[in-house]
């Protein structure tokens, strides 16, 4: 009955996975790794869609920021000082690979028997424990919240609000934004998150939707710091001149530098 | 010599004897800037504009940076290097934003009044051996696994694009300056590279071109502006200037675009819809050596 989460994990990982970096094009991160890759492309004479950075494989340069993206559509929000139609998003539900086949496959809201027939909270033997190991302590809202509190049940390409409505992936601001409202409203208003684009308050935008900076799946996560998963960073700077190691740096106290 | 068969000894002169780009006629400038996109086109094997749209009405160019979300990625610090065609390798390496690591310390009961030296009573900030965070000093040249590190704070800093810049002030010949929309800016040509600015900066932005500065030709960004990020020759001083070629076009400084985690803010001061004005209105703010009496259009601000 218990599948070693070693054979699961390897199966939705070959199930999920795109297409391998190593394949011929050339595929960057944009914001974090595992979310919102973008593939390099010229675009015009020794002008690529993006610059990548050799060490991290992280965008360290859009030549068109606007390239790929969609309108963000409305955003239900009273009195909101800002102009919708300057903002575009990079829409990600075209790109979620398996998941419209699950609603149309298993999860129809026709459950076959032995399935469980509520959406209470439950342990996940099977499936997406590559995910999240123990859907019922997922490290997001401490224990209080499970996969179908976010996820729709039956359109499994469809996020969910608090009244069973279907939202788009590519909107998850109007899911995240019912707890996290402050957060939203710095978001709205651009002081959280990020943007690029054009910086006049009246331009055009690319506005970066909560999932691809924060992975909702574990946003809290061991040896994290301030919100952010570790990544690599990019390289140091040169030394100066005639110096092999930076240790004139580092204080005498003994605390744990590199 | 203005009359050489040599088509590059009359660029050169011209460049030699031009005067500073802010006392030129607007035909001069235009002059000057066609002069220069020739030489780069020939130079870097490609079509290369030297633009020079000047500062527009009602612009107050402003950056703000969360420093609680920072987390040392240094991304900022290679996007600069890509966008604004600094010198890169081994010999000769020049980046414009530096990411300082410091250790989270704390503010304690007990230890309000050790400080360093021990004995006097001169609170320094924090005690030396248990830092407060709160100090300028750390480390530049931190190369961890990955970050962010458990304890660590980071701290990005560049020009602040001061309003009275200490740099202008002692600058002999007048060649960096502050344009009307905020940035400082330096006219190379100009630079006699005594290097006085460097030593005048409190915030360490300025660097210098020991020597000829190593520009790969094909990573060379060919769109560029007089004042920014056109390539440098040995011996001038060069800076952030909030990527003028793009801010000045709309866009979003280069660093702006890529800081993973959404930090750094860039907008029109004078807007009180822009990002910065909402931050500066809203959020926890402050400014580096602030005490200095620089007013910094840098704004370091906390959730």
């Amino acid at each position: 009955m218990k599948i070693p989460a070693f054979l699961s994990a390897a199966l939705l990982v070959a199930m999920l996975s795109f297409s391998s970096a190593w394949a011929e094009p050339v595929k960057c991160f944009e914001s974090r790794k595992g979310a919102s890759e973008v593939t390099q492309r010229t675009i015009g004479e020794n002008l690529t869609n993006v610059k990548c950075s050799p060490k991290t494989g992280a965008v360290l340069w859009w030549s068109d920021p606007f390239d790929g993206t969609v309108p963000m559509g409305d955003m239900p929000v009273q009195d909101a000082n800002f102009n919708s139609e300057k903002a575009v998003v990079k829409p990600r539900s075209d790109k979620l690979g398996l998941l419209p086949l699950c609603g149309n496959t298993c999860h129809t809201g026709v459950l076959p028997k032995g399935f469980p027939q509520n959406k209470d909270t439950r342990q996940l033997v099977l499936m997406h424990q590559a995910i999240v190991l123990d859907s019922t302590k997922l490290p997001h809202g401490r224990g209080n919240i499970w996969c179908l509190d976010c996820h729709h049940s039956t359109q499994r390409n469809k996020l969910v609000d608090h009244r069973d409505n279907p939202i788009s992936f590519d909107q998850p601001q109007r899911l995240c934004g019912k707890c996290h409202g402050e957060v939203y409203r710095d978001w709205r208003e651009g002081i959280h998150g990020k943007r690029i684009g054009e910086w006049a308050s009246t331009g055009t935008k690319r506005w970066f939707v909560c999932t691809e900076c924060h992975n909702p799946h574990n946003v809290q996560h061991g040896d994290r710091n301030r919100g952010f998963a570790q990544h690599q960073p990019e390289a140091a700077p040169a030394l100066p001149k005639g110096l092999k190691t930076a240790d004139h740096e580092r204080r005498k106290s003994g605390a744990a530098s590199h | 010599m203005t009359m050489s068969d040599d088509a590059r000894a009359n660029m050169e002169w011209a460049e030699w004897f031009q005067g500073n780009y802010r006392l030129m006629t607007d035909e001069e400038k235009a002059l000057a800037r066609a002069r220069l996109e020739r030489r780069y086109s020939r130079e870097y094997g490609k079509a290369v504009s030297v633009d020079g749209t000047p500062a527009q009405e009602g612009v107050l160019m402003g950056y703000a940076l969360n420093i609680k979300k920072c987390i040392g990625c240094r991304r900022c610090a290679k996007a600069c290097v890509e966008e604004n065609n600094q010198s890169r390798g081994k010999d000769q390496e020049i980046e414009w934003i530096r990411v300082l690591k410091m250790e989270k310390g704390e503010f304690s009961q007990e230890k309000m009044n050790q400080g360093y030296p021990e004995g006097l009573g001169i609170q320094v900030g924090g005690n030396a051996y248990s830092p407060a965070g709160v100090v300028l000093e750390g480390e530049h040249y931190y190369q961890p696994e990955a970050v962010p590190e458990k304890d660590s704070a980071y701290m990005p800093i560049a020009c602040m694009q001061c309003e009275k810049p200490p740099c202008v002030k002692v600058c002999p010949v007048r060649t960096t300056y502050r344009e009307a929309d905020g940035p400082v800016v330096i006219d190379y040509n100009w630079c006699i590279g005594c290097r006085m600015c460097m030593s005048a900066c409190p915030y360490w932005a300025r660097r210098f071109n020991w020597s000829d500065p190593k520009l790969p030709k094909e990573a060379m960004n060919p769109v560029t502006h007089y004042l920014g990020n056109r390539p440098r020759m040995k011996g001038v001083v060069e800076k952030c200037t909030f990527c003028i070629q793009r801010t000045r076009k709309g866009r979003y400084p280069a660093c702006v675009e890529v800081c993973p985690t959404g930090a750094r803010k860039f907008g029109n001061l004078l807007d009180p819809n822009s990002e910065v004005s909402r931050i500066i209105a809203r959020k926890n703010v402050f400014r580096l050596k602030a005490e200095l009496n620089t007013f910094p259009k840098f704004f370091y601000f906390m959730d």
